[in-house]
């Protein structure tokens, strides 16, 4: 039972932390949580599976690149200059996000035939460890997690685009005296976080079904994880991922599936009063 | 004489309703350190982020390199050749030193870059010890210094520093005192301090006297009467 809580856990935060790293990558450098996020993210999802007709590789990649200037010009455009206003506040991007993500559900429900899809990606078999055997492809979802957080890191140590992201999320008025286009950081790094919230998607709707519920069940619970994990902070969101997968997967094991959703707010409450800045510190606390 | 790299010409700068800088006029020329003494409140970080950009100015002209620039957001005023260290947050907190000091200088040629970290090495050996250390685990004083290595590194022509000496021991600060001299006699770039600590005397070639947003006096060091100077401006 335990290695099996174990394994399914880790499934489960793999999946989850795909979303979590584009809520950490939009947060942690721009300082703006996107509500929206999720729902960018099923929109890319409802794309690769309307071209799935047209090739596997080339329908996840036009999932993957309509998200980017999606989140691009809605920095460029709507937020960016909002948050130069001084009456802009945690409330107001709460408002506008959500409402950019009502957007995004009409445009899904106008744009494509069905409201629940299923995405049939190629499965792998089975894989046993030990007396526990899961379909191979989800573990693929974990290798993609950390793939990405590895590529994001490498990023930032060897390019000065890298650079110019982490020294825009540490210090913004800094990186602006030093030259740095911090506008054009803003951008790209919602463009690539809501990318990032696409391959999120579409391994969910491989893995289970994707409509609007998805999107902002997705986009609020990959907030939440990011939130514990140390928002803006992509290594706790990881962690915090595939310990929040553990917490769900044993709390259904032992208590019941009704039982999981309770557990895991308890603990965000929890942990947001103990430590507020999140379990991996981060800049930037609520 | 030398036309000044930076002239500045009835500026009035504001925040919102709060008229901050009130028509002031000031210059400085290649390779001079220019100090700007005042009391807390008079205006000298308001002045300074006028100056870069990172405040809207009402009225006046601001002409650097012959080119007049006011109107510039802060990225073209930086690629010109202006940089402001601001007086808090000068640093990248969780980088290394090193990567503060690539950082900084990333609008520079590869050679330059060479050049300008050696140089900064050489000035401050502490910061070399100290590359791979976390930017936010140095003291005060290695902060400081730090900062004005990421000043070097930027190589712009006229570095503004938004108190330098600010919670500093004195003997650090004598030490980052003669550091800014030798950075003005090894360079030749223009210097513009923002100083309430006394030993800006001992580095600066003019003074300037702000006051409630104006600017009471503009003398070369020499000439000044430091008594005054330090009971009216630095609260000595």
């Amino acid at each position: 039972m335990i290695s099996s809580g174990l394994i399914n856990g880790l499934i489960m935060g793999g999946v989850l932390s795909l979303p979590v790293l584009g809520v950490a990558v939009v947060y942690g450098i721009t300082g703006v949580p996107n509500f929206a996020i999720g729902l960018i993210g099923v929109f890319g999802g409802f794309t690769t599976w309307y071209f799935l007709s047209t090739g596997l590789i080339t329908a996840i990649l036009l999932g993957i690149a309509v998200c980017f200037p999606i989140g691009f010009f809605l920095q460029r455009v709507l937020l960016t200059p909002l948050g130069r206003k001084k009456s802009a506040d945690a409330t107001l991007f709460f408002l506008i996000t959500c409402s950019f993500g009502f957007i995004v559900e009409g445009g899904i429900r106008s744009l494509f035939p069905r409201a629940t899809i299923n995405i049939a990606l190629p499965r792998l078999g089975a894989i046993h460890i030990g007396n526990v055997s899961a379909d191979g492809f989800k573990f693929v979802a974990l290798f993609v997690a950390v793939g990405t957080l590895i590529a994001i890191r490498i990023l930032e140590q060897h390019t000065q685009a890298g650079r110019s992201l982490q020294a825009t999320s540490q210090n913004l008025k800094l990186a602006t005296l030093m030259g740095i286009n911090t506008d054009l950081v803003f951008s790209l790094a919602h463009g690539v976080g809501c990318s990032l919230a696409a391959v999120g998607a579409i391994f969910w709707g491989s893995l289970y079904t994707l409509d609007m519920g998805t999107g902002w069940h997705l986009g609020f619970v990959g907030f939440i994880i990011a939130v514990i994990g140390g928002i803006g902070n992509i290594w706790g969101g990881l962690i915090s991922a595939l310990l929040m997968g553990m917490v769900m997967s044993f709390a259904g094991y032992l208590l019941g599936g009704v039982w999981q959703s309770v557990i895991l707010y308890g603990i965000v409450i929890l942990v947001l009063i103990v430590s507020p800045r999140g379990i991996m510190g981060s800049e930037r606390a609520l | 004489m030398a036309e000044p790299i930076l002239k500045v010409t009835n500026l009035i700068a504001a925040y919102g309703p709060i008229i901050v800088i009130k028509g002031i006029d000031f210059d400085a020329f290649e390779g001079e350190i220019v100090g700007i003494v005042g009391p807390n409140g008079a205006g000298k970080t308001t002045f300074l982020e006028a100056l870069v950009g990172n405040i809207e100015v009402r009225e006046g002209e601001i002409h650097f390199l012959n080119k007049r620039i006011d109107g510039l957001p802060v990225m073209k005023r930086r690629k010109m050749g202006m940089m402001l260290m601001p007086q808090e947050n000068y640093i990248f907190p969780y980088m290394p030193v090193k990567r503060n000091l690539q950082v900084a200088g990333f609008l520079n040629t590869d050679e330059e870059k060479k050049e300008l970290l050696e140089f900064v090495y050489r000035l401050f050996p502490v910061l070399a010890e100290r590359e791979k250390q976390i930017a936010n685990t140095l003291s005060g004083g290695e902060r400081k210094m730090l900062s004005v290595g990421m000043s070097i590194m930027a190589n712009a022509k006229v570095i503004l520093i938004d108190e330098p000496s600010i919670g500093l021991a004195p003997k650090i600060v004598t030490a980052l005192f003669e550091n800014l001299k030798t950075i003005k006699e090894e360079t030749g770039k223009t210097l513009i301090l923002a100083e309430q600590n006394v030993k800006i005397l001992n580095i600066a070639d003019r003074i300037f006297g702000l006051e409630a947003g104006e600017i009471r006096f503009c003398e070369k060091t020499e000439d000044l009467d430091e008594a005054v100077v330090k009971e009216l401006y630095m609260g000595e």
